[in-house]
Order: C-alpha cells, then sequence, then structure tokens
C-alpha cells in the first residue's frame, strides 16, 4: 500500500530544484542541490546548522540569487508570479512589530494578491482558530512569541498558497499549536499542495513528512520516503533470551553489533537483507540455536528511529 | 484575486500613508508645528498692532491744545490714543503724573509748551505732540503775521524715494525665503530619517523577506518614496496654507498675493527636490542593519540638507545664481530668488527640469543599491559592496 501510493504520487512533482548552486565568497552554501516537492506532500527538510537549508529556500523563493541551477514549478521555470501564490515562512520570523495584527496580516494577504475584503475575512477566520481572535487589533510586538509563530503561520497560508516553503515552523510552538499547524499543513496537501518545511525536530518530522531530504554541508546525502530511507539500511534484529546471549557472538553468518546480558542486537552478514518482512536464512539459523540453548522472550525487527539513520548520512 | 504584480506599489504607499497618520507621534508634532506657526504670527499680529492710551493730565490753560492732540493723535500714529484728564492747574497735574493717575502733563511755561512725564519721556506720545503742537502754533503764528500755512510749507514737501525696493517687502522677504529653507531642511530630515528607518524595520524585521517572494522590490522602493512624498508635501502644503493665511492678518497682509506665485513655485520644487533625496534615504535605511547602523549611513545625506539650507540662507552673489541651478540646492534657491524677481521663468523652468532630472537619477542609482543590498544581512553594507553585488 505505502509504496503504491508513493509511486502514484512521484508523477506529480510541482515544485522542484535542479543542481541549485549558490556562493557566499569562496563558500559554496549550497552546492548542485536538486530536490522535488511533490503535489500533496508533506517534504521534511532536514540538516544540521549551515548545512544550505534555509539558502535553498531562500532561493526558491526569489529572495536570494541563484549562481548556478534553477528552480522549476510544474516543470517550467518559476516565476515571480508562481512565487507570488507560494506561503513562505522566512526563517528570521518576518513582521511588523509596531502595526496591528489584523492589518498586517490583510496588507500581507493583498500583497499576495488577495482584495482587502478577502484577506480581511481569511485572517479574521485563522485568527478565530489559533484562538487569536481577540487579539486583532493588538500590535504584533506585544504579543508572546508563540503568539507571533502564529501568526506568522497565518501570513503563510492566508492567501491560499499553491505552495508552501516554511522555514523552521514548528520552532517554538507549543505541543498544542504543533498539533494544529501540523492539522492546518494536512489540510493543506489533501488538497493538493506540495509543502516543504525545514526542522530540527526529527521525530515530529518522522511523524508528520511523507518525504523527507537530508542536507549535509550544502549538499542532498539523502532524499526519499521514510521507508525508503531506512530500506538503504542492513535490517537489525533484536533477540531476547532469559540468560546470557554472549553466545550469539559464534553463531556463523551474524554480525553481532551489541550485547548487553540477554539482549543482542544483530544483522544478517551475508548481505541477504531479505524481502519485506521475511527474515534473512542467517537470522532463521540463530533463532532456531537460541530455541535450542535457552528461553527466547523476544526476537523481531528493529525499526531505526530517524534520528540514528540522520547520523548515519550526515557524519 | 488579481495576478498582476501591477498595483503593489500603491498598496505599499497606501500602508506608509495609513501607518503613518494613525501614528500619534506624527500626528501631535503635525499639530504643534501648525500651532507653533499660528502662534508666531499671532504673537507678530498682536506686537505690531498694540495700540497705547496714554492719559494725559490737562490744566485749564492747555484744554484747547490738548483737545486737539485728542483729536488729532490717532490719525498721526495709529497705536496711540490719548485721553483727557482735566486739573485746576500745574500743581495737582503734577500730582497727578506722580501718582500714576496720568502719564503726562501738558502745559504751557513762559511761552513754551511742556510734556511732563515721570521718570522718562514717553516717545510716542512725545513725537504725536510735538507735531501737533508744531502746527498748531505755526498756524496760529501765521494767522497774526497775515500769510496762509500753505503758502509757507510750499516746495517743503520731502519725497522718499528707495534704491532698493521697499523695506517691509525685502523684510518679508527674508523671512520667507527662511521659512522655505526650514521647511525644507525640517521635511527632508523628518520624512527622510522616517523612510530610512522604515526601510531598516522591514529589512531587520525581515518582513522583507515576505514581501520580496510576493513582490518585486521595484514596487516596494517606489511605494515607500511615494507614501512619504505624499505625506511630506501634504504636510508642507498644511503648513503653508496656515502661513499664507495667518500672514493676511497681519501688517504685511497687503504682500500675500505677490508672494502666493513663489509659494506655489517651491511646492513643485519641494516636491521634486523631496523624491530626489527620498531615494538616498531609502538606500541609507538599505545599507544599515542595525539601527546603530544608520546613524553612519545617513550622515551624508544629512550633512547634504544642511548644505541646502545654509547654501540658502549664505550664498550671495554669482554662487547665489549659480547654486539656484545646481540640485538639490536649487529647491531651495531658485524659489528664494523668484521670491526676490531676481530670476526669469526660463530660469526657473530649467532649474526644475534640472532637478527633476537629477531625481530620475537618483531614483535609477538608488533602486539598484536598494534592490542589492536590502537582502543582505549581517552587517552594515558598503555602497560599493552594495553596487557590485549580485542579485
Amino acid at each position: 500500500m505505502i509504496r503504491l501510493r508513493s509511486v502514484a504520487r512521484s508523477v506529480a512533482v510541482m515544485l522542484e530544484t535542479i543542481d541549485l548552486t549558490r556562493r557566499f565568497g569562496p563558500v559554496t552554501a549550497v552546492d548542485k542541490v536538486s530536490i522535488s516537492v511533490r503535489s500533496g506532500e508533506l517534504t521534511g527538510f532536514v540538516g544540521g546548522n549551515g548545512a544550505g537549508k534555509t539558502t535553498t529556500m531562500r532561493m526558491v523563493m526569489g529572495v536570494l540569487g541563484i549562481h548556478g541551477g534553477r528552480v522549476t514549478w510544474q516543470g517550467r521555470d518559476v516565476t515571480a508570479a508562481d512565487r507570488r501564490r507560494f506561503g513562505y515562512m522566512p526563517e528570521e520570523r518576518g513582521l511588523y512589530p509596531k502595526q496591528g495584527v489584523l492589518d498586517q496580516l490583510v496588507y500581507l494577504g493583498q500583497l499576495a494578491g488577495m482584495s482587502a475584503v478577502a484577506a480581511r475575512r481569511s485572517a479574521a477566520g485563522l485568527l478565530d482558530r489559533f484562538g487569536l481572535a481577540d487579539r486583532a487589533r493588538d500590535k504584533v510586538e506585544k504579543l508572546s512569541l508563540g503568539n507571533q509563530q502564529r501568526v506568522q503561520i497565518i501570513g503563510a497560508v492566508l492567501a491560499d498558497p499553491v505552495a508552501m516553503v516554511l522555514d523552521e515552523p514548528f520552532s517554538g510552538l507549543d505541543p498544542t499549536a504543533v498539533d494544529a499547524m501540523a492539522d492546518l499543513l494536512r489540510e493543506h496537501t489533501r488538497r493538493g499542495v506540495p509543502v516543504l518545511f525545514s526542522s530540527h525536530q526529527l521525530d515530529l518530522v518522522d511523524r508528520l513528512c511523507d518525504r523527507l531530504v537530508i542536507m549535509a554541508r550544502g549538499r542532498v546525502v539523502a532524499a526519499g520516503t521514510v521507508d525508503e530511507l531506512r530500506a538503504g539500511f542492513p535490517p537489525r534484529h533484536r533477540l531476547v533470551v532469559a540468560g546470557d546471549a554472549g553466545w550469539t557472538r559464534d553463531v556463523r553468518g551474524v554480525h553481532v553489533v551489541d550485547v548487553d546480558g540477554g539482549t543482542a542486537l544483530v544483522e544478517a552478514e551475508d548481505g541477504d537483507p531479505g524481502a519485506d518482512g521475511q527474515v534473512a536464512a542467517s537470522l532463521q539459523a540463530l533463532l532456531r540455536e537460541a530455541v535450542r540453548r535457552d528461553t527466547v522472550l523476544e526476537f523481531g525487527p528493529v525499526v531505526p528511529p530517524l534520528s540514528e539513520l540522520y547520523r548515519e548520512v550526515a557524519a | 484575486m488579481t495576478g498582476s504584480t501591477g498595483g503593489a506599489w500603491l498598496l505599499v504607499a497606501r500602508r506608509e500613508v495609513m501607518v503613518r497618520v494613525t501614528d500619534r507621534s506624527f500626528l501631535v508634532g503635525t499639530l504643534v508645528t501648525i500651532a507653533i506657526i499660528a502662534g508666531l504670527i499671532a504673537v507678530q499680529a498682536v506686537f505690531a498692532s498694540r495700540t497705547e492710551t496714554y492719559t494725559v493730565a490737562v490744566p485749564p490753560a492747555a484744554t484747547a491744545m490738548a483737545e486737539t492732540v485728542r483729536d488729532r493723535a490717532t490719525g498721526i500714529d495709529e497705536d496711540v490714543v490719548v485721553e483727557l484728564l482735566a486739573v485746576t492747574g500745574d500743581a495737582a497735574g503734577r500730582a497727578a503724573v506722580a501718582d500714576e493717575s496720568a502719564d503726562a502733563m501738558l502745559h504751557q511755561e513762559g511761552g513754551t509748551w511742556v510734556l511732563t512725564t515721570k521718570s522718562q519721556p514717553e516717545e510716542a506720545l512725545q513725537a504725536v505732540v510735538t507735531g501737533i503742537v508744531r502746527d498748531a502754533t505755526v498756524q496760529a503764528n501765521a494767522a497774526a503775521a497775515g500769510v496762509s500755512v500753505a503758502d509757507l510749507q510750499r516746495g517743503s514737501e520731502l519725497r522718499p524715494e528707495l534704491l532698493e525696493g521697499d523695506a517691509q517687502r525685502a523684510q518679508l522677504v527674508t523671512i520667507v525665503g527662511f521659512a522655505f529653507g526650514f521647511l525644507f531642511y525640517m521635511a527632508s530630515i523628518l520624512f527622510g530619517v522616517a523612510l530610512a528607518n522604515s526601510v531598516l524595520e522591514e529589512k531587520q524585521s525581515r518582513v522583507v523577506e515576505i514581501i520580496a517572494s510576493s513582490i518585486p522590490v521595484r514596487h516596494l522602493l517606489a511605494g515607500k518614496v511615494v507614501g512619504n512624498t505624499v505625506l511630506a508635501v501634504v504636510q508642507l502644503a498644511l503648513y503653508v496654507a496656515v502661513g499664507l493665511v495667518g500672514l493676511a492678518f497681519t501688517e504685511f497682509s497687503g504682500l500675500v498675493t505677490g508672494i502666493s506665485g513663489p509659494v506655489v513655485w517651491f511646492v513643485a520644487f519641494f516636491l521634486a527636490g523631496f523624491v530626489a533625496l527620498a531615494c538616498l534615504w531609502a538606500v541609507a535605511g538599505s545599507l544599515a542593519s542595525r539601527s546603530e547602523d544608520l546613524q553612519s549611513t545617513t550622515t551624508p545625506l544629512t550633512m547634504l540638507i544642511m548644505v541646502v539650507f545654509f547654501g540658502g540662507l549664505l550664498l550671495e552673489g554669482t554662487a547665489r545664481t549659480v547654486g539656484s541651478f545646481v540640485p538639490p540646492l536649487s529647491a531651495v534657491l531658485m524659489p528664494i530668488r523668484l521670491l526676490e524677481h531676481a530670476a526669469a521663468w526660463y530660469e526657473v523652468v530649467l532649474a526644475l527640469v534640472l532637478l527633476l532630472a537629477c531625481a530620475a537619477l537618483t531614483v535609477l542609482v538608488g533602486e539598484r543599491i536598494y534592490r542589492r543590498s536590502l537582502l543582505q544581512s549581517g552587517g552594515r553594507v558598503t555602497l560599493r559592496q552594495a553596487w557590485r553585488a549580485e542579485d
């Protein structure tokens, strides 16, 4: 099912960068970066500080000059008019501190091409939804940082964008707001909007994203669905027995990653990862040996958390 | 929804205006300035038309002369009104002056008219009384000698002729010329600094990233310049209107129509001069990254505006004529020369065309630097960096 879905969607690449490059003086901050964001998918953009995520996003939005490569929208070079319909949330938040919340949102909506009336209606509805209806007349600087963040998000989705580029949209939000934000993004992906967002919160990316792109030192080091990324790693199994599991080190065809008391973490050594849900022959042999020697409490595949995959590829 | 960004500058301009006119300090500042202008003119008018009423003690012997003085005083000096206080004799009169129930006593001593005051001469009263007493005496003497006063006075009139125009008008020209320079200086600094600040605010708060992803940066600059120019010109027009209306209530009222023409030209020059500088103020804002940087990026502009202000006041002779064509100095100097009737119409038009050309040039250059420095954060951007930077 999962595979089918991702195949079906892979035809609808909406927003794409092709060999995108940007230098700052002698430093190449973004080096031939190619990523694709598909219709109706949440694509997580992950990487350490200085990996080039923000620079890439700024080039996608046209606020930073491109030194090489291109950005395409629906298969052709992106235009200013296209970008005007993108929702954008910059890394360093951008709002007028001394202007009222609602007035400011209406202004941003108008800049994105909405009529004043439509912008006001949309902004008021979203403020209500984020519990900020009673703050509509306040100046932005009087709001807490979390609430300013909510206003920023509203600014990005106000004009029913055709695509979204969000730089760290979840940072600074409490868990309730994270859920509200995730719901909001899902609503937009449901109507086919491609969303690219960067985040340092890997568990969140794991939970929300259909796909992810990992950048390190200006390059893309991994990209795909989370399952595809995991598939690139040898599957690991955990065996738990009642006694000591030290004997597993002597079983042929199995590489023992770690033993701790009765728990052993192992990989099949013969390079045969087995098909989905199927266990390699050498692992079957290991299990038979365990049953013969001891009481088996647990045997099963270990799904590595995203943070572990990330550490592996970004290292 | 519209797909075009055609009217984006209008949206930006409207926001600039709305934010300023709803800003309390801007409104208060404007109202206070209007109050100061109106106040200065009112004070001027009150001082100029202040009439002094003098009470003059009159012993019976001087009654006829004193009544002549009372009846004719205001006709000679409109600021002098004389009231009479009848006293029984010279001694009673001196007593009245001494206890200040009268300002002066008019009486005759040994065939000479005497105006007695307490400790200092009342100059305005003395001048009026001197003239009236002399006329009355001459008339009486002439009648006694059997000749008419007109015969005696024939050929004695003195007609004043001024080589350098009317002193009152010259005084007004100086005042209005100073006002031109000062208004240009004030408005340029006030609106210029506000413009630079609002550019910096957008840059610093990074809201410019969102704006730049929606509309061309050129529109953002155009909107900001137009918005601030509209504000500056409307405010100036308000000040000028209050000034002209106020002037109509002073002794200069007869000259208001004479200076209205140059004032209208001044507004036109102000408009062109302001636009010429506005783009540079926006550039100054875009070169800064923090408000601390603004001090150094705006200094050259502040100096330039000082030069315009003092140039308008201090330049003389040929330098003044040349300066009245050099933008942005011409924004102040040419209207002043016009006020002095020292410039022909084609000179005015030429200066305005040069100023407009300068404005067009700064818009082009400013737009390029603004566009390239606006999205660069992290420290002050130098002009050279901004000019050479890639988009």
